[in-house]
């Protein structure tokens, strides 16, 4: 959606890239110190970790589970229901008087863990297609290229939605489409640096010693490319993370009694006009630090690895 | 050119077709539908209703007369869940809604974002270009579903400027909220590029040489600049409008604006699936067409291309 983002997905940027990720030695090296002196990636790395942190451990303060119903509370939401220390609904309550805290714990785990799992299997696909149109190139490479950009021109949410009423709504259907849907992520870059190590001698050896194609990509290409497409992750996952919040938003995407972010958004977005400000407050404000933060991730990766902005 | 978009053409049908195909035989092969429910309804009963809806006849039957109609009179047949309504009329009723707000939504995301990309760059550094930087990472953490509710929360809960949702035959105040909500976050993406690309032609040779023959800072930006930095900008409004459309499904949804992308989800709800395919449908061919519009613009624009094909 950003600029820089397409950037990374272009196939230019992509090739350029992987020259020099295969042409210097240091480069790897020269990329971290560049981006341990990004401030406000560094920073937001932090902010992000403590995201993490708060989805993993939070659920140990929370005063009351996401499934009870605070009875004394129930119908005074509006006037009772608010955050408080004292009666231990740190973010408040919902609508139907469950612990907001709670709730919002529940949904950073949906939603945090969605987000990794889509993005790496969608990775691992993507990597893997990556891997055979730069290995075979000619027919094979015009014909994935051509599939992937025929599913990015594809608006996703239409896909998503009949693909949800024809094989039910459940978590792992939806974790299902967001795969096929970012089926090519990092494909460019792992096909682009593919291109480039192919030619190298110890491939030439390895084929000498009588590997086989697979063999060759699996053992000596792509143990070569864990590091950039781990960093595809941080560009995948926060779309992935998107994608599911406003899919679950429209009511087709996480089903209660689970919840995410973009469902707890949406309850909160509905309830705005009784007074009920902290329903949204709290889940938005999670939402936006997550992205804010993979953001500026994004850029210092970007930023430390573009070989042009040098 | 006319080769080209002949060519650009030939692609863009047999798509649609192999769409349609995938679509009926989606639909009609799909374990479960429209008519399922926890009470099963008896047999007798069962079978007038498929009668009614064509379905008892043999599949490839049902495909030639779904074809039938919908190439000759352009009929996409009833609705499965809205027993006195077809799907021609919920599209007849939802899609000038939607068009409507989107047309404006993309005149809101040009009309504002190239001329905020052109001033950051020309004022590098400046006020307008740490506005623009901001604006951008706004956009970022507040997609539409997060601006959405902000912005009801701002201009109809506390302002009461802006009706919070519904539409009223169109009246502007109706269309302001869901125009700017849809198009807030690729306007402030066109502006990024508009900025980056303006600042490399600015920074380009032909532009030192336009400097040194003395031609005014006007000339120079208008004249000579502007083209080369907005070629780009063409081509990613293809992009743009497929997020667009994914945007609008969320817009109608929450500003109750009685578009077709409320259809839609109800569809999927109800498993409508005649509303849900020719909607599906719907939507892949105007991505299909905007992309290839837009592109056939870009290869008239750029001088480049146009010589390749």
């Amino acid at each position: 959606m950003n600029s820089f983002r397409t950037k990374m997905r272009s196939k230019a940027f992509s090739e350029e890239l992987a020259e020099e990720i295969i042409q210097s030695n240091s480069f790897w090296q020269d990329a971290r110190i560049r981006f341990f002196q990004n401030k406000m990636a560094v920073l937001s790395c932090f902010i992000l970790l403590s995201i993490v942190l708060f989805a993993i451990f939070g659920g140990y303060f929370a005063q009351w589970s996401n499934e009870e119903i605070d009875w004394s509370v129930l119908g005074k939401v509006k006037t009772e229901g608010m955050p408080s220390i004292a009666s231990g609904h740190y973010f408040g309550v919902d609508e139907l008087g469950r612990d907001l805290y709670a709730r919002v714990v529940q949904g950073s785990r949906v939603s945090l863990s969605v987000g990794v799992i889509a993005s790496i299997f969608a990775l691992i696909s993507g990597a893997t297609w990556g891997a055979i149109a730069g290995y075979y190139g000619k027919r094979l490479d015009a014909v994935i290229l051509g599939a992937s950009q025929i599913t990015t021109a594809i608006p996703y949410i239409i896909f998503f939605v009949v693909w949800q009423a024809f094989f039910g709504r459940s978590t792992s259907q939806l974790i299902i489409v967001m795969i096929l849907v970012n089926w090519s992520a990092g494909l460019f870059i792992v096909r682009g640096q593919v291109m480039m190590l192919k030619e190298k001698e110890f491939v030439d050896a390895a084929r000498l010693m009588g590997l086989s194609d697979f063999q060759i990509i699996r053992k000596h290409i792509l143990p070569n490319m864990l590091g950039i497409v781990v960093i595809y992750a941080s560009l995948t996952i926060p779309e992935v993370i998107m994608f599911e919040s406003i899919v679950s938003f429209l009511g087709v995407g996480i089903q209660e009694p689970a919840t995410s972010w973009g469902k707890l958004i949406a309850e909160g977005a509905r309830t705005m006009q009784f007074g009920t400000l902290w329903q949204f407050a709290f889940p938005a404000a999670i939402f936006a630090l997550t992205q804010i933060s993979l953001y500026y991730i994004g850029d210092g990766l970007r930023d430390a690895l573009d070989p042009k902005d040098r | 050119m006319l080769r080209y978009s002949l060519k650009r053409l030939l692609v863009a049908i047999p798509t649609i077709l192999a769409l349609i195909v995938i679509a009926f035989f989606l639909m009609r092969l799909a374990p479960g539908g429209p008519f399922t429910a926890e009470r099963p309804l008896p047999e007798s009963v069962m079978k007038n209703v498929l009668a009614r809806y064509g379905m008892d006849q043999p599949l490839y039957v049902q495909f030639g007369t779904y074809l039938k109609n919908l190439f000759f009179h352009f009929d996409f047949g009833p609705s499965f869940a809205q027993k006195d309504r077809s799907v021609n009329e919920i599209i007849a009723h939802g899609f000038p809604v939607t068009i409507t707000y989107g047309f404006w939504s993309a005149v809101f995301v040009l009309l504002l974002g190239i001329p905020l990309g052109i001033i950051a760059a020309l004022r590098h550094n400046g006020v307008w270009d740490y506005t623009m930087t901001g604006l951008a990472i706004f956009s970022q953490i507040f997609p539409n579903f997060v601006l959405a509710p902000l912005m009801v929360l701002l201009f109809t809960l506390v302002l009461g400027w802006l009706p919070g949702g519904g539409w009223n035959g169109g009246q502007w105040q109706y269309i302001i909220m869901p125009a700017v909500a849809l198009g807030t976050s690729y306007m402030a993406s066109v502006a990024r590029l508009t900025r980056g690309q303006m600042l490399e032609v600015l920074n380009s040779p032909f532009i030192r040489t336009a400097r040194a023959k003395g031609l005014s800072e006007r000339t120079i930006v208008w004249r000579h600049a502007m083209k080369p930095a907005l070629l780009p900008v063409v081509s990613y409004m293809g992009p743009v409008f497929v997020y667009m459309i994914t945007g609008s499904v969320f817009i109608d949804v929450f500003f109750s604006t009685g578009g077709i992308g409320q259809d839609f989800i109800d569809g999927a709800y109800s498993r409508d699936y005649s509303v849900l395919m020719a909607l599906a449908l719907l939507y892949i061919t105007l991505t299909i067409v905007l992309n290839l519009l837009m592109d056939l613009i870009y290869a008239w624009v750029d001088p480049k291309v146009r010589s390749a094909l």
